[in-house]
């Protein structure tokens, strides 16, 4: 069989998106609204604008909606977007203490300064499903709370500045970097900064960032380490305001944040501790923690444990490259498997075991020996 | 306590205003018919949020926050918004909305009064979702007493 260059029509295409569309609005139920998904669903479009790379609540409703709840097209679409928009200006570096934190708890100090704030979660209740749920809503569980008046949001202390206060962490130099890498503008190239490593990990997919991390807990790594402390809360967004030149707050970001204590004291002459962070978009307790144990990983610069291995970790995260190539297999590749055929058969034929390889393929060592297809750039 | 009348306080009131609110101030600004010039059209940007890692104290890039900006000349006198999202109109009124402000328009009044709404539910707000937070902190009690 020959090479035949096909052809098919867009109107098909656009038949399947139709079908796609349709399967959004099949049943008899009433379609999604878009302030019901940013309003009740915060923890899909949290997971899209941090794999997105972009904070930006209601659009993030509109691509899962659009997406029919697969988070990496959403993240995609978001992508997509901000590809599309100039950009304002870079914000003046804040520091996470400004956080307005809404939940707060630190599993390495029982009596950390500000207290642990449990905050709106279900950590520490059974898994069991709520069928009242399936006809209706419930009331305000909280309507009643005779709550006291607390007056403003606080500062909580961090752990950090606890631990820099007893000098058990060293006082950084000044950083020697006032403009961080951008890796949305340029190549990580490797040994990448930690900076570059950060920026990559706040975007990373989820479920990658979370296995990656777990594989360091699983003995693939010596990070094993104990959170100092979890939030939830807003950022401050600011920009240098263009006519007073005062730095203005835009908006406040929802973030989650993890700080990790990592005893790798041994291998250091001054025994302080090593840390790892992470921070991201949206809330996303699992994906912060995974990023931290990540961070922690990648510092130790070691060969051997995938975790550890910036330039594996990196090259695997991205939920963008990964959903990019994973599912282009998917697309046609005629050529590319006709060259294969091609290639095999012609293998095959010299080898003489064209006709009694039909009969029985266990008999063709070669194929076993040969990869017949890799997935590339080129492909 | 925010003063609507200091840019950069009205800058952030702004941003925190209801998008109808700042349309129809910006709608009864513009009754008149008063010299108006765009000077930057309101278009979906981005800003780089740059955060401090606090171990190294490093600056990274977290992400961008999609913003709106718009900025007139109304009578001579600027005006600046930023808003958060995709919000096109929000933006536009509110930059119509900050200079106005700047121009002492006789809408000022009834303007700083709603940006001082805003400062007053915003605050409210937040202190609302403090003391929920706090609601949840944890007490621990020893168990000392009872071995």
């Amino acid at each position: 069989m020959g090479y035949v260059a096909v052809t098919a029509g867009e109107e098909i295409i656009e038949r399947a998106a139709d079908l796609f569309e349709k399967q959004r609005l099949a049943g008899d139920s009433e379609g999604l609204d878009v302030d019901q998904l940013d309003d009740q669903l915060g923890r899909l479009t949290a997971q899209a604008m941090s794999e997105g790379g972009l904070y930006a609540p209601r659009l993030a409703a509109l691509a899962v909606k659009q997406a029919q709840g697969d988070t990496v097209e959403a993240a995609f679409l978001l992508r997509a977007y901000r590809s599309t928009l100039e950009r304002f200006d870079e914000t003046p570096a804040v520091d996470p203490s400004e956080m307005i934190a809404t939940r707060r708890v630190s599993p390495a100090f029982k009596d950390v300064p500000g207290g642990q704030i449990l905050g709106a979660t279900k950590d520490y209740t059974q898994r069991l499903l709520d069928f009242d749920l399936v006809d209706g809503e419930s009331a305000d569980p909280t309507e009643d709370w005779d709550l006291a008046d607390e007056g403003d949001p606080e500062r909580l202390t961090t752990v950090t500045e606890l631990l820099r206060s007893e000098g058990l962490l060293h006082e950084p130099d000044e950083p020697d970097v006032d403009d961080p890498t951008d890796t949305t503008r340029e190549s990580v190239t490797h040994p990448p900064e930690r900076d570059a490593v950060l920026q990559e990990l706040a975007r990373g997919e989820t479920g990658a960032v979370t296995a990656l991390g777990y594989s360091a807990l699983r003995g693939y790594g010596q990070v094993h380490p104990t959170l100092a402390e979890v939030r939830v809360g807003r950022l401050p967004v600011r920009i240098e305001h263009p006519y007073t030149g005062d730095e203005v707050t835009v908006t406040h970001a929802d973030v989650t944040e993890s700080e990790a204590v990592v005893p790798v004291y041994e291998k250091r002459e001054d025994p302080q501790f090593a840390f790892g962070y992470g921070l991201t978009f949206g809330r996303n307790e699992r994906k912060a923690i995974g990023m931290t144990v990540l961070d922690a990983s990648i510092q130790l610069d070691g060969d051997d444990e995938p975790a550890e291995n910036a330039e594996f970790v990196l090259d695997t995260i991205d939920g963008m490259d990964s959903f990019g190539f994973i599912e282009h297999l998917k697309l046609p590749h005629y050529v590319t498997f006709q060259s294969i055929l091609d290639r095999i058969r012609a293998i095959r034929e010299r080898g003489g075991t064209a006709e009694a390889g039909r009969d029985d393929p266990a008999d063709d060592e070669s194929a076993d020996r040969q990869p017949i297809a890799e997935a590339s750039d080129n492909d | 306590m925010v003063d609507p009348h200091d840019r950069s306080d009205r800058f952030e009131l702004i941003a925190a205003s209801e998008a109808a609110t700042l349309a129809r101030f910006a709608n009864e600004v513009l009754e008149d018919d008063p010299p108006l010039s765009v000077r930057q059209e309101p278009r979906p940007q981005l800003l780089m949020q740059r955060v401090e890692e606090p171990v190294e104290r490093r600056p990274f890039n977290l992400g961008e926050v999609l913003v709106t900006p718009a900025e007139v000349d109304l009578a001579g006198h600027r005006g600046f918004a930023m808003v958060p999202g995709k919000a096109e109109r929000a933006a536009l009124s509110g930059a119509i909305v900050d200079a106005a402000v700047a121009a002492d328009h006789e809408r000022t009044p009834a303007i700083v009064s709603a940006l001082e709404d805003a400062a007053a539910r915003q605050r409210e707000q937040r202190q609302r979702a403090w003391a929920e937070s706090k609601h949840t902190a944890v007490e621990f009690e020893t168990m000392e007493d009872q071995q």
